[in-house]
């Protein structure tokens, strides 16, 4: 058995000259919770698609649970839970009579999980969906989902529209059924905040290309903000200076890889460095995936992608 | 389990068209005082009535069960159970069809036993055909015309994902093929056979059966499109 939940190799989609998705390696291990970051249009959506078969790859390849997403579609449903970025469902049924349409399709579907999650989410089981409040639509498809007894969930922006209170029961319960059950769970949001929150492993995409993929605690550990003072301070990036904010004879530098060499460095040439300071996932992500012109041009797909991958 | 799901999105409509099948010939009965006008057209008003309905049924029944998934934007839920599409799309077109089945057997019956009623016989023996005596042969053309409609405009609304559009590109398509017919028969001398007309010098039971099979090609068609579809 692999110890990969979903591994893609080369993945690629295009839509005439638009590449929506370009030579994506994902690795995702068997048992975590993994974040998939990215603004809107970065090329998620398009990623868990083409994961589940409801996009054909330009492409590469891409196996779930072992199996190849091509030819093991039905297969890969039978033990993978997906919530979907529209969370639309038949509008004339009640999540009980939802819960009476999806059992019939899972073996290992589960009546003590409905019976559970109803009663902790509250949710209202004899209402017709379209009367549900979205919060209540999207905690109906966590329902399903959790109900399946699935060994991967796949969630796209599942707490997107959801306010905060209700965005925060989602994912305690998500993570907790996750814990309880040792399933894999793979979940794209660009709510920073709520993947810093769950997820064990996190990977940053922007414009279809992966730019980061690592555990959480690396990557915190792996970036550095130094800001240093002096003349003449080097404001090229690199490999290990993603990107550098001049402010007269003050410059910030965005470092990743021995900060502290850089920092030593810089004090060698007569800099003072005034910080060396760790970061938190949204300076690092808006670091990555901002569009002035250091960071872009520090490139950090290239050299960040697998560098501190630890799978 | 999507069996019962689409029975459960067509049951209303179904009650409605069991009753539009069930009531014109007995009010047409109760209407004629009593039966007068029965016993002088029946046969035909029943004979129309059936032609009637049954092809507005097939039309009906194909726009609202074709693949509401696709409208209702709820394809990303269906096609992620572990079933294939092709599943999905015969299983939405048998319950139509039982159901148009269905509405036409019980118009054939309420229609027989309304004539029976009043003591007049539905059907000629065969024999050369009176003006209120119909041939069984246009009762089987009316179904086949029904079925091939009802297959033709499912598969269109499964392919255009919408029902609607699928019924316009359906009348569209078969309005075409009447025209086109009529103009090559005026211009060329060549008759190209429309549903349910005889196909070239094919037994008329043979002709039948081809008129069903191009019917089933086209949800065919449809299948093959809905498993390659990208949602």
């Amino acid at each position: 058995m692999t110890r990969l939940a979903i591994s893609t190799e080369r993945l690629t989609k295009a839509y005439g000259h638009i590449n929506a998705v370009q030579q994506l390696n994902l690795h995702v291990p068997r048992g975590a919770i993994y974040g998939f970051l990215g603004r809107n249009g970065a090329g998620k959506t398009t990623t868990i698609k083409m994961l589940l078969g409801l996009v054909r790859p330009t492409s590469g390849s891409a196996r779930v649970l072992g199996m190849d997403t091509s030819t093991d579609r039905i297969a890969i449903f039978q033990r993978t839970a997906f919530v979907s970025e529209k969370k639309t469902l038949y509008p004339l049924l009640t999540p009980k009579e939802l819960v009476h349409f999806s059992r019939g399709f899972y073996p290992t579907w589960d009546d003590a999980a409905v019976e559970k999650y109803s009663q902790l989410l509250e949710i209202p089981m004899t209402q017709r969906f379209d009367k549900l409040s979205n919060g209540n639509q999207t905690k109906v498809f966590l329902l399903l989902a959790l109900a399946q007894g699935a060994d991967l969930l796949i969630l796209d922006e599942p707490t997107t529209a959801l306010d905060p209170l209700t965005a925060d029961e989602f994912l305690r319960v998500l993570a907790d059924s996750a814990i309880e059950r040792g399933c894999t769970v793979f979940f794209s949001s660009h709510q920073i905040e709520e993947v810093e929150r769950i997820a064990e492993f996190v990977c940053v995409m922007d414009r279809g290309r992966l730019l980061l993929e690592s555990r959480l605690d690396d990557i915190k550990g792996e970036f550095r903000l130094i800001i240093a003072v002096g003349n003449s301070l080097p404001r090229q990036t690199s490999s290990q200076v993603l990107s550098v904010v001049a402010d007269g004879d003050c410059c910030r530098y965005f470092v990743t890889q021995d900060a502290e060499g850089f920092a030593a460095e810089l004090a060698r040439e007569g800099a003072t460095v005034t910080q060396v300071a760790s970061l938190g996932l949204r300076e690092i992500f808006l670091h990555l995936v901002r569009k002035e012109p250091p960071c872009i041009s520090g490139n950090a797909g290239a050299t960040l992608v697998g560098s501190s991958s630890s799978f | 389990m999507y069996l019962w799901k689409c029975w459960r999105d067509t049951r209303w409509f179904f009650v409605v068209f069991l009753a539009i099948a069930a009531l014109p010939m007995p009010m047409a009965a109760f209407a004629s005082h009593f039966g007068t006008v029965i016993r002088d057209a029946g046969p035909m008003a029943f004979q129309n009535t059936f032609m009637m309905v049954v092809t507005a049924v097939a039309y009906a029944l194909a726009t609202i069960c074709a693949i509401q998934e696709f409208t209702d934007k709820t394809a990303h839920f269906l096609f992620t159970k572990p079933r294939s599409r092709g599943y999905f799309v015969w299983t939405s077109w048998i319950v139509g069809f039982t159901e148009l089945l269905i509405v036409a057997a019980v118009n054939l019956f309420v229609g027989w036993r309304v004539l029976a009623h009043y003591g007049v016989s539905a059907f000629s023996d065969g024999g050369p055909q009176s003006w209120n005596l119909v041939s069984p042969q246009s009762f089987i053309e009316a179904a086949i015309y029904a079925c091939f409609a009802y297959a033709l405009t499912f598969a269109l609304a499964a392919i255009l994902r919408s029902g609607l559009k699928g019924l316009g590109a359906s009348l569209g398509l078969l309005a075409g093929m009447v025209g086109a017919s009529v103009a090559l028969q005026m211009r060329w001398k060549i008759h190209l056979p429309v549903p349910p007309q005889q196909i070239g010098h094919l037994p008329l039971a043979l002709s039948e059966c081809a008129w069903v099979m191009l019917a089933l090609l086209f949800v065919l068609a449809a299948q093959l499109v809905v498993e390659r579809a990208e949602t």
